[in-house]
């Protein structure tokens, strides 16, 4: 076997030496726009490199950490939702963030009522879910004001599948909590009735849908109706009567990680007046999130004053497999 | 042992000396184990584990692992009216793409050989520049192209019946068609070729009218030409992930591939539901290829004999070959111009809605694919990094198996070239599926250094073992044309195994291993499924970076980084090429004595 050692190992050599580098001091997993800029001034600022890993949609992401099992890359996940960070938590996936984390940061009223009691993850901002209206298409006197009224547009109602976003999963949950599941699952059937229009990808999508497509309304982040708003598109967002449920952008640390302490840097970098300035420094949905943070301003145009009703992050976990199971089988070809 | 016997197992063995005696067959086995165990670790157990999970569905149970037999992810598969529907489709996708791709495939291969056609230049390559562009980025163009504010509908050639239809079984058909119609075609070309001018020359001379000799004379002998078409094209569309991922996604027109893609990826993860889909589509796709390997060898030996000559020189002049031109130059306009510049405009513009207006031109895309530190910037260089290293490892270990193999003796041979053509089919998302088991699930593997889940290494290892069947299969078939009389005189002249591999077989066969190279390269750049589950968590390769981008409504971006990747790809192609031509001492025809 000797003869072939040189080639062999030639060719191993080659291999290593011609690999990119190996993974940074943090490995960051995330299915937020802003993530990348704030990776990269915190860098900038601290010097500790972060891989930042965007493996797609927020539900893509938390299908490679599931994948993954008990051997996780990550140190860090930053994702929308609240009920996927207290499944994650009670998996064992993800570990309280330590007090010390916690310690000098200064969130405001919002802030504190989103920081979990369990430490399932921290809170860096918020947004929610409305009414998209294509005002072009609907005239004001017929826009919706629940989420009820959008059966009157059955057939023309765009929709995220949950299983692909975070934000649709907050959604769908708070919908069924304050409908009740059985009726909230009626009165989807009764409303998702084209089902080009109810599995949709992204916020983009539904845009999309709505703007040059045959949708009419849809059900989308606040933030990504806003951010097409800013770009001065035919839409608004529309809060439903019944309340909103918020939405927490939330971050968790891994409980494998090796990298504490670059972990506990980061988050202090988020609170700071850097972070908050990067994470607000571009144009795309996530950007137009609301500021958790005692004497941050949100970016222009987006609405804070918003009456949100609060999740019951621990059935909304429980469920989260069955109701996205249920969904697809229900309206995803 | 006779001196007659003696050179007829040298022959047998190829270029390199075989075992003799009793020790043949122990060294044959030898021989042949590193081959074993490179297919067995790189593809054999990746697809064990994908399989075990269709019937052992608790085999990864994280808590309560569990190794009892369980069909019930395969009745949960054909139970569930989703997957079901998506089976359906990938079998009706594919018939219906077999037969349209057969056909038009089938009709270039004819215009392009029988007729002396205007602009051939423009016309003949475009089948290849076809078979190489990837599916995803043919079905993103069209997306460009025939979404309702797309090009087509800004240009008022197509209306909004039409863009919507598109989004359909017909769009699919329509955009798998254009794609893969090169496939049948390079078949047919094939048998065309090895049909002698005699059979037609007879039957003309019998009196018979040209529409009578293609019916009854040629129709006949390429039916096995076709028949292979339709087979390989219908594997093609059944194990293909880009357009899955993208047109039909959008489409809502779910297919197994995607189906496999989405249990696998995205929570909540159904492993054994990914391991029944993929077990259907393997068998769906053994039985076309066991079909395409009966077909193939009786195909054989109808259509070539000894006597053949060659096929006739298309003829100069012919009313016909206007109009005929006309008709290959619009296959080729769809096929490839028209998706191109949809690709270039979308590159060079700010807005889909925009249009090619003036005010809507920008060069912000491009920069931000050419500009050093930009993420598109960095997906290619990473890409192009893997896509190098691939080639290079895949086309090495190809050699120095090869060259194994050909000392080993033919049934080895024969063995590894079934092995090989078996690899070839197996689909690319169930591959980097078994990837994922085995480096997340099996203990041994959790924590192997190298190559390491989550790192750029088992992304290379995913490509190499995806390439190395077919590297091997064209190395081998070169490296068998050399005389064993080359490196016998190498050994006498004190050449160990290395330096005779090095010194003479390289040089001789240095064709075949840069046309693997080439191939793997290209590929791999374009590579979809393995580099969507493998991502490492050093960045993203190019093409699930640009599948990302166009579902975030960055196409622009997307547009521009698929052309600068096509560009530079094909750039580094031509400069290996040109830079190795001049050592081609020997091609692959023919034995060198």
């Amino acid at each position: 076997m000797k003869t072939w050692t040189a080639p062999a190992l030639a060719i191993v050599l080659a291999s290593t030496v011609a690999l990119p580098a190996a993974a940074a001091d943090l490995v960051l997993y995330d299915a937020l726009d802003f993530a990348a800029t704030v990776a990269k001034a915190f860098t900038a600022r601290t010097g500790i490199t972060v891989d930042v890993v965007e493996p797609g949609s927020t539900g893509e992401t938390l299908g490679k950490i599931a994948a993954e099992g008990s051997n996780p890359q990550f140190d860090i996940v930053w994702l929308d939702g609240s009920a996927v960070f207290e499944r994650m938590l009670e998996d064992g996936v993800v570990q309280p963030i330590p007090a010390a984390a916690l310690t000098g940061v200064a969130f405001n009223a919002l802030g504190k009522s989103l920081m979990p009691a369990n430490g399932a993850f921290f809170v860096t901002g918020a947004s929610t879910t409305a009414i998209e209206v294509n005002t072009k298409k609907v005239p004001e006197a017929d826009w919706p004001t629940s989420w009820a009224d959008l059966a009157r547009f059955k057939g023309a109602v765009a929709a995220k599948d949950p299983n692909l976003s975070g934000p649709a999963y907050q959604w769908l949950a708070g919908f069924f909590q304050t409908n009740g599941v059985d009726a909230g699952k009626l009165l989807l059937k009764a409303t998702l009735t084209d089902p080009a229009f109810s599995g949709l990808s992204s916020g983009g999508k539904i845009n999309k849908a709505i703007l040059t497509g045959d949708a009419k309304v849809g059900i989308n982040q606040d933030s990504s109706i806003i951010a097409k708003m800013a770009k001065g598109e035919p839409v608004v967002a529309i809060y439903p009567k019944e309340g909103s449920v918020a939405l927490p952008e939330g971050l968790g640390i891994s409980v494998n990680t090796g990298h504490m302490d670059a972990a506990m840097k980061f988050i202090a970098f988020i609170a700071s007046p850097e972070g908050q300035a990067a994470q607000k420094d571009g144009d795309d949905t996530d950007f137009f999130y609301i500021p958790v943070f005692e004497g941050v301003a949100a970016k222009t145009g987006r609405r804070t004053d918003i009456p949100f009703i609060t999740l019951d992050d621990k059935v909304a976990a429980a469920n989260e497999a069955a109701w996205k199971q249920w969904y697809r089988d229900t309206f995803v070809q | 042992m006779t001196p007659s016997s003696s050179n007829a197992d040298s022959s047998a063995a190829g270029a390199f000396p075989a075992a003799r005696g009793p020790w043949r067959w122990q060294g044959q086995a030898l021989a042949g184990l590193p081959v074993y165990a490179a297919f067995l670790l790189l593809v054999g157990l990746p697809l064990l584990t994908v399989l075990g999970q269709s019937v052992m569905p608790a085999l990864f149970d994280p808590r309560h692992p569990d190794a009892a037999f369980d069909p019930s992810p395969l009745l949960r598969a054909v139970g569930t009216p989703r997957i079901a529907i998506s089976i359906l489709h990938s079998l009706e996708l594919g018939a219906v793409v077999a037969l349209a791709a057969t056909a038009l495939g089938a009709t270039f291969a004819i215009m392009t050989a029988r007729f002396a056609l205007p602009f051939r230049r423009l016309i003949a390559p475009v089948p290849w520049f076809v078979f190489l562009m990837p599916s995803y980025l043919k079905a993103l163009a069209w997306v460009l192209l025939m979404s309702p504010g797309g090009y087509l509908a800004q240009l008022g050639l197509v209306g909004p019946g039409l863009t919507h239809g598109f989004f359909s079984l017909g769009g699919l058909v329509f955009v798998h068609t254009l794609g893969l119609f090169p496939l049948p075609a390079f078949i047919t070309g094939a048998a065309l070729a090895g049909i002698g001018p005699e059979l037609e020359d007879a039957a003309r001379l019998a009196g018979l009218p040209r529409w009578r000799i293609w019916a009854g004379v040629m129709l006949p002998l390429l039916a096995p030409a076709l028949a292979l078409s339709l087979i390989a094209t219908f594997a093609e569309v059944l194990s293909d992930f880009g357009l899955a991922a993208t047109i039909a996604h959008q489409s809502h027109f779910g297919l197994l591939t995607y189906g496999i893609y989405i249990a696998a990826s995205d929570y909540p993860t159904d492993f054994p539901m990914a391991g029944a889909q993929a077990l259907i589509l393997l068998t769906m796709i053994l039985i076309v290829v066991f079909a395409d390997r009966a077909l193939r060898r009786q195909s054989e030996a109808r259509l070539i004999s000894g006597r053949s000559r060659a096929a006739p020189a298309p003829e100069a002049g012919g009313a016909w070959r206007w109009p005929v031109a006309a008709v290959a130059l619009a296959i080729a306009g769809l096929a490839l111009w028209l998706p191109l510049a949809a690709i270039i405009a979308r590159a060079a513009t700010a807005t889909l809605g925009g249009g090619l207006a003036v005010a809507n031109l920008t060069f912000g895309n491009l920069s931000d694919t050419l500009d050093r530190g930009a993420p598109a910037n960095a997906a290619l260089l990473r890409s192009l990094g893997y896509a190098g290293l691939s080639a290079g490892v895949a086309a090495g270990t190809a050699l120095i198996l090869a060259a194994r193999i050909d000392r080993a003796g033919r049934s080895l041979r024969a063995a590894v070239l079934g092995l090989s053509l078996g690899a070839v089919a197996i689909p690319g998302i169930v591959l980097a599926f078994g990837y994922i088991l085995v480096w997340n699930r099996l203990p041994l593997f959790q924590n192997w250094p190298f190559p390491h889940y989550g790192q750029g290494s088992l992304l290379v290892t995913g490509y190499v073992a995806a390439a190395l069947p077919y590297c091997l299969i064209v190395i081998l078939s070169a490296i068998q044309q050399l005389s064993p009389s080359l490196t016998e005189a190498a050994r006498l002249h004190g050449h160990g195994p290395a330096a005779r591999l090095v010194r003479i077989v390289l040089p001789l066969v240095l064709l075949a291993v840069l046309t693997a190279f080439l191939l793997t390269f290209i590929r791999t750049i374009f590579e979809l499924p393995i580099s969507q589950l493998l991502i490492p968590v050093t960045g993203s390769p190019v093409p699930p970076f640009v599948v990302k981008l166009f579902n975030h409504d960055e196409d622009g971006l997307a547009a521009a980084l698929s052309l600068v990747s096509m560009a530079v790809a094909g750039g580094a192609a031509g400069l290996i090429w040109l830079a190795l031509r001049p050592r081609l001492t020997f091609g692959t025809r023919g034995r060198v004595a």
